[in-house]
């Protein structure tokens, strides 16, 4: 469509304005957007601050950092490359406990040992990877819940620097901004770390998308067959996406373990496994928006719905995975931003996407 | 010589277990080639019928067993219906249904959680006392279990062999547009195939109540084992799930008897990683044909 329409208003003008913007990877954020975001979410730890219940909003929106590095990644392997790996949780506990242990047993300093986790968790990604990403579908689902049993196994009955009995990890050093700047604006310095990984998370990721591997990675999910005639090798991309997958996620499993002091075994049980799938796949696998709107919902959501509705929480999660993937496979951003173009958006626009 | 008979006998009990709700999955494998992540709920629902109808409504155990298993079949049946004919034909078929199953899996969970509480429930024995072979003390319960999963699965194999149903399911599993093309109703073969993997799993339930205590979420550790022994013995095959449910059920109990607990399900799943590393679709898979 764009072509002709470009063709028609600029004649025989240049071979290079008849290429379709759309069809290739190479996507330009919005820089005022951006701008303005980033501004709004480096002042809003100052205005929450000053309000009652401003600390605990601080504490939600560094959890939602967490779960957004976790869920963006996940994402990428689930929607983008359309490998149904149930580990991702098990690669957060890893890079977890690889920081924790560390910084406990070899009292170094958290923002040393925090470098160990994703590296620890890439390569737990690799090693796992190497079995399974040669085979496909329901084998895939069953290895990678083998593996995460495996970690749970490991978290809660290993060795006691690890497992602590089966308590997991406790009293893990903190960065100890309380110490140094007080509760209130060391939770602060807390949520800029936070922001600060999710940010370059959020940005590696958009390059992946926008890129020449991140068709790739799109092309194999939906004819490998295809996708490999044309030169791309099947398990060196699978393997890549894994790992890098998994090293944001760890990366996050480093953070949260010096956030909260310690670590449960207990992240690895089921329902916040299903809480993530939920995220990824509410707002809409394989789109980058995705995640990070499900993310937010699913954040926010229970705790504004808390009190009498709180038994019918999961509920209404269950039921909502199970509308979603009758009625809605794609996910709620697509649906959201299709609604909002037809709503608002110029006529042809909403005609050409 | 009596650890060796202990673990055997350990292992010919898990065995029936896992067989009981490896089936299921297997034969919807077989047929619709989805992983249905509710088995672990329809276990749950078995499980917590029986008790309510034994303890609540005063019925006679052995008829609490088939309310429990009756329950559990509506409801996969329901979701079959609800759900997951609506995905037939899709190109993600295999990504949404097993998205949905998860969400029906949650929905179950939560629903008994609200109904029946969190505090665990147990049933009691169906048959009371043991004996003693070879110095290892055996429960006559645990007998039962063994004999009624051996009975059911022998049944489940003559019905996919004798019966018109049981065949309109091999055929379907093995070419479905051929069996279309033979005027074999496929919607109504994948409801068939729902309700009795579903009733299976709640067998399973209804059963272990007795053994092991009834929760929410005591459906999981089941459904972890079942997968593994579908992987083992090869997804859609039947014969390949009920060898690997007893080989993988003695192989554990050799490990309990003989290394400990926390030895059984590490060794397993390293083990599991090896065979898939070595043989990609199981004692008896069926290999991989793409489908739907």
């Amino acid at each position: 469509m764009i072509q002709e329409t470009v063709l028609a208003e600029s004649g025989v003008d240049s071979i290079a304005r008849r290429l379709d913007p759309a069809a290739g990877p190479w996507a330009k954020p919005n820089r005022v957007a951006l701008g303005a975001t980033i501004l709004v979410l480096l002042a809003l730890p100052w205005v929450l601050t000053s309000f009652s219940t401003g600390r605990f909003a601080l504490h939600l929106l560094i959890l939602f950092f967490v779960w957004g590095i976790v869920t963006q990644s996940w994402n990428l392997i689930l929607g983008v490359g359309g490998i149904f790996s149930f580990a991702q949780v098990a690669f957060f506990v890893i890079g977890g406990l690889a920081s924790g242990a560390a910084a406990q047993q070899l009292g170094l300093s958290p923002f040393i040992t925090i470098w160990f986790a994703p590296i620890a968790a890439t390569i737990a990604a690799l090693i796992i990877g190497l079995p399974s990403l040669r085979l496909r579908g329901p084998y895939v689902v069953l290895l990678t819940l083998a593996f995460a049993e495996l970690v749970r196994n490991f978290a809660t009955q290993g060795p006691k620097w690890i497992a602590g009995g089966g308590y997991g990890l406790r009293d893990v050093p903190k960065f100890g901004f309380e110490d140094m700047l007080g509760t209130s604006t060391g939770r602060v310095a807390y949520y800029y770390i936070a922001l600060l990984i999710f940010m370059i998370t959020t940005y590696v990721i958009w390059r992946i998308f926008h890129s020449p591997i991140g068709m790739s990675f799109r092309a194999l999910r939906d004819s490998e067959t295809y996708a490999t005639s044309r030169g791309v090798d099947p398990f060196r991309f699978k393997m890549l996406l894994f790992a890098l997958s998994a090293f944001f996620t760890g990366l996050a499993g480093g953070f949260l373990v010096h956030y909260n002091g310690s670590q449960s075994p207990a992240i690895l049980n089921f329902p916040l496994t299903i809480n993530l799938l939920a995220m990824v796949v509410l707002g809409g696998w394989g789109t980058f928006w995705g995640p990070i709107l499900g993310t937010a919902l699913l954040t926010a959501l229970p705790e504004i719905l808390r009190g009498p509705l709180d038994n019918w929480r999961t509920m209404a999660m269950g039921l909502s995975l199970a509308l979603i993937a009758v009625f809605a496979p794609e996910g709620l951003f697509p649906l959201l931003s299709r609604g909002f173009k037809k709503l608002f958006g110029r006529k042809d626009q909403a005609k050409t996407s | 010589m009596e650890k060796l008979f202990q673990a055997v006998y350990g292992g010919i009990l898990y065995g029936s277990i896992y067989g009981l709700m490896a089936i299921g999955l297997t034969l919807i494998w077989g047929s619709l080639r989805m992983l249905n992540m509710a088995m672990g709920a329809f276990y749950v629902v078995g499980g917590y019928l029986t008790w309510t109808a034994f303890k609540l409504w005063g019925v006679p155990p052995l008829l609490a067993i088939v309310l429990g298993v009756l329950a559990a079949a509506l409801i996969g049946l329901l979701i079959q219906v609800l759900l997951i004919n609506r995905l037939l034909g899709r190109s993600s078929f295999f990504n949404a249904a097993m998205i949905a199953t998860v969400g029906a899996a949650i929905m179950i969970e939560s629903a008994a959680l609200l109904i029946w509480g969190p505090r665990v429930k147990q049933m009691p024995p169906i048959l009371e006392g043991h004996t003693k072979v070879l110095g290892v003390v055996i429960q006559y319960q645990n007998l039962i279990i063994i004999a009624v999963a051996a009975i059911s699965l022998i049944a489940l194999s003559l019905f996919l062999k004798k019966t018109r149903y049981g065949l309109a399911i091999q055929a379907v599993s093995q070419q479905m547009d051929a069996a279309r093309l033979m005027g074999i109703p496929t919607v109504l073969t994948f409801m068939i195939v729902a309700t009795i993997g579903a009733a299976f799993a709640g067998m399973a339930g209804s059963l272990l109540s007795s053994v092991f205590y009834i929760a929410p979420t005591a459906g999981y550790a089941p459904l972890t084992k079942a997968l593994i022994v579908t992987i083992f013995g090869g997804l859609g095959s039947i014969k390949g799930t009920i060898w690997a449910a007893y080989i993988i059920g003695v192989m554990e109990a050799f490990l309990v008897v003989y290394f400990g607990a926390g030895f059984a399900l590490p060794v397993l799943f390293l083990f599991m990683i090896l065979m898939l590393v070595i043989r990609p679709s199981g004692l008896f898979g069926l290999g991989e044909v793409q489908r739907l």
